[in-house]
């Protein structure tokens, strides 16, 4: 098997039409995927901290309001009006239509005597100086706490704020419902693992956790959170169960809260996810249908130069056959010239016999007898036999010489039969009789009579080799008949009873090159060469055949004016 | 009346030797010649109406050997033998002045007749020439004598 020499090339189309598309096309989905990924990061981020941000607001200013109405009850109320029960009552009624989330109300004197208490609890009586809630409001004056379960056993805290009036320091305090608040700081809602809640500075949940994370538990995951700092601080970390999370944290209270905001990584980058999986999807497909569609032009162009190649190397060597043919018919018209000369002594030396012979008789040298007339016979064979010789190079002369191309009517009543006389030893040869039915109106036809001949003698000798491949040397026929047919125009038909041709291959008996004939044995041109000179002098050339029937070949020619 | 003299050229000595035997036992008057230069020298001595021209010798051609002819003895009738069958060389021929051409093979009763054909011709030529020169006779004696100093050929 030889090298192909295509081989490079091939390499070079495939890498370029794999490349040249893929290129752009990955770069596309490339750089789409990064600004894509970057923005929607910027916006996620940009979105979990503004919630962050406006969550604290609001829990900041639920705070402040509920030490707003603290402040309101100390700067409108007088101790001794508020020791009184009936009072105090009154007054966290009017707390509670301010706010629901108080849950009780407690005053207490400057020795941290609870003084009077509103509430569930029986807790009036009791001193709390000692208490760090205590100390701070009376540093600070007010204080709230952490969420502590304190004596109640349940988690709540308390707002404290203290107040100087007419000399005396007294504080109020109020318990905040855990739940309204924790509801107030839980209704954060992303995405579906968004959410928000509360740790103090060791990290126990001050609000429940949606995703698990009760009151007073602390979460694993403090450590992660850092120190304190200001502002919103976001970041990308698993939690206690490996899950990744983005988060937002931002302190309040003076650093002893925790606001987290925190999603899933998987659902907060969801739709990015989405994105990555079609950008791989169309990657994939892209891939999938450029690489074939690439190795299928590849391939085709490939294949087509192949062809290119291979129709060039025949045209060659058609060539070198058509032009040993052509040197082989000036060779044979040499040769047939040459021949002329001793035919033509031949021809001399016969005549003087024959003279001789005559005169040897006349002068009644020569008595008749079987000899003689052996003799005579003999002499007549040469003088027979010369003229066939003579009629021989006469044809291939007549075929074989070059001339420019000369137009004249040509009359098929005589041309014909002319033409027949060419290929008629051939046909005897192999028993084909050739039947001429030629019109006794046929007109003439416009034209160069040698091309003409070509076209003719070329059908007749392809009507005998057909024959021959059918029928041996036996049985075989050929009609040339003419006449005037429509439209002005003349037709010639050549049928035979030869092996006829494959409709496959009768589409193509005119195309140039096209043969069936072995290697070597035909040029494959002359049928369109045939085809050619009838174009050309204004006419038409069919052909219908059928196999193991025979083949018609019908010419048609105008008329000459 | 003159009898017909006619020379034949060709490069084959057997068909000259032949043909001449033919010719002669035909009771015609023939000489042969196996060059074109052996026939233009020929003719300067002997007094030929026909030549029989082959057109392929080597040497000197047929057609050359043609216009050399019809240059010095324009009045020499020529028949060109050719052993192609085109009629294209022959026509080149008659351009040059061939009064017909024979295709070989040809037959010898026919190269006679051909013969014949253009001694005819060539005596109709001099019958014309003979008119001619007596119309100028009648008129002007003194270019008739003029014309005599000429050699006729």
């Amino acid at each position: 098997m030889k090298q192909n020499p295509y081989a490079g090339l091939k390499k070079v189309i495939l890498a370029s039409m794999n490349l040249v598309p893929l290129v752009p096309f990955v770069s596309v989905l490339g750089i789409g995927y990064y600004y894509f990924t970057d923005s929607l990061e910027n916006n996620t981020i940009a979105s979990i901290q503004r919630i962050v941000h406006d969550h604290r607001q609001m829990i900041e200013s639920f705070l402040m309001e509920r030490k707003a109405d603290l402040e309101f009850i100390l700067n409108t109320s007088a101790f001794e009006d508020l020791s009184r029960p009936d009072k105090l009552n009154r007054t966290f009624g009017s707390l509670q239509k301010e706010s629901s989330a108080f849950v009780d109300l407690g005053i207490f004197d400057e020795n941290g005597l609870h003084v009077a208490y509103h509430g569930p609890y029986q807790l009036s009586g009791k001193v709390y100086d000692q208490a760090p809630w205590f100390k701070a409001v009376v540093k600070n004056g007010f204080y709230i706490s952490d969420v502590f379960l304190g004596y109640r056993e349940v988690p709540h805290f308390v707002i404290a704020v203290a107040k100087i009036n007419q000399g005396r320091r007294w504080v109020i305090r109020a318990t905040i419902d855990t739940q309204i608040f924790n509801d107030l700081v839980k209704k954060v809602h992303i995405g579906k693992t968004g959410e928000a809640y509360l740790l103090d500075a060791e990290g126990v949940f001050q609000t429940e956790r949606r995703s698990g994370g009760p009151l007073m538990r602390k979460d694993p995951d403090r450590p992660k959170y850092g120190p304190v700092h200001d502002g919103i601080k976001t970041f990308i970390d698993s939690d206690a169960h490996g899950k990744p999370f983005l988060y937002a944290t931002t302190w309040l209270k003076d650093g002893s809260w925790l606001l987290v905001v925190r999603q899933e990584k998987a659902d907060a980058f969801k739709a990015l996810h989405q994105a990555s999986y079609l950008i791989v999807f169309i990657s994939v497909l892209g891939g999938a249908i450029i690489v074939p569609v690439a190795l299928f032009l590849t391939s085709l162009i490939i294949r087509r130069m192949e062809r290119m190649d291979y129709e060039k190397d025949l045209l060659g060597e058609q060539l070198i056959r058509a032009g040993r043919l052509a040197e082989i018919g000036e060779m044979a018209s040499g040769f047939a010239h040459e021949i002329n000369n001793p035919l033509q002594i031949i021809k001399s030396e016969y005549a003087l016999v024959e003279m001789i012979l005559a005169d040897l008789k006349e002068r009644g040298e020569l008595k008749q007898s079987e000899d003689l007339a052996e003799l005579e016979d003999s002499i007549d064979q040469i003088k027979l036999q010369v003229d066939r010789c003579a009629d021989i190079t006469q044809a291939i002369l007549q075929f074989g010489r070059k001339e420019e191309s000369v137009t004249k009517d040509i009359e098929l009543r005589t041309f014909i039969p002319e033409v027949v006389v060419m290929v008629a030893n051939k046909a005897g040869v192999h028993g084909i009789t050739i039947k001429q039915e030629i019109s006794d109106q046929n007109s003439d036809v416009h034209g160069d009579l040698r091309h003409l001949q070509q076209v003719l003698v070329n059908l007749l000798n392809n009507a005998i080799d057909a024959v021959i491949a059918r029928h041996g040397s036996s049985g075989g026929a050929i009609w040339i008949e003419s006449g005037p047919a429509e439209n002005g125009q003349v037709e010639i038909k050549i049928r035979d009873n030869g092996s006829g041709i494959s409709s496959e291959n009768l589409k193509k008996v005119f195309t140039p090159f096209f043969t069936t004939k072995p290697v070597g044995k035909g040029t494959g041109l002359g049928l369109s060469v045939c085809y050619g000179i009838i174009d050309k002098m204004g006419g038409g050339m069919a052909v219908a055949s059928q196999e193991n029937v025979g083949s018609t070949f019908t010419i048609r020619l105008p008329v000459a004016k | 009346m003159e009898t017909m003299k006619i020379m034949l050229v060709d490069d084959e000595e057997r068909f000259l030797s032949t043909t001449l035997k033919l010719l002669t036992k035909k009771g015609i008057d023939a000489v042969t010649a196996a060059s074109g230069a052996e026939a233009l020298e020929k003719l300067n001595h002997k007094h030929i109406h026909v030549v029989i021209l082959d057109v392929k010798m080597p040497g000197m051609d047929g057609n050359e050997t043609l216009k050399e002819i019809k240059k010095r003895f324009p009045l020499v009738e020529v028949i060109m033998l050719t052993g192609h069958a085109t009629v294209e060389s022959a026509i080149d021929g008659l351009k040059s002045g061939a009064t017909d051409y024979l295709m070989k093979p040809t037959e010898i009763d026919e190269l006679i007749a051909k013969a014949r054909e253009a001694f005819q011709k060539r005596l109709q030529l001099e019958e014309k020439i003979h008119m001619a020169q007596s119309r100028k006779y009648m008129k002007s004696p003194r270019e008739i004598l003029k014309e005599a100093e000429k050699p006729e050929r």
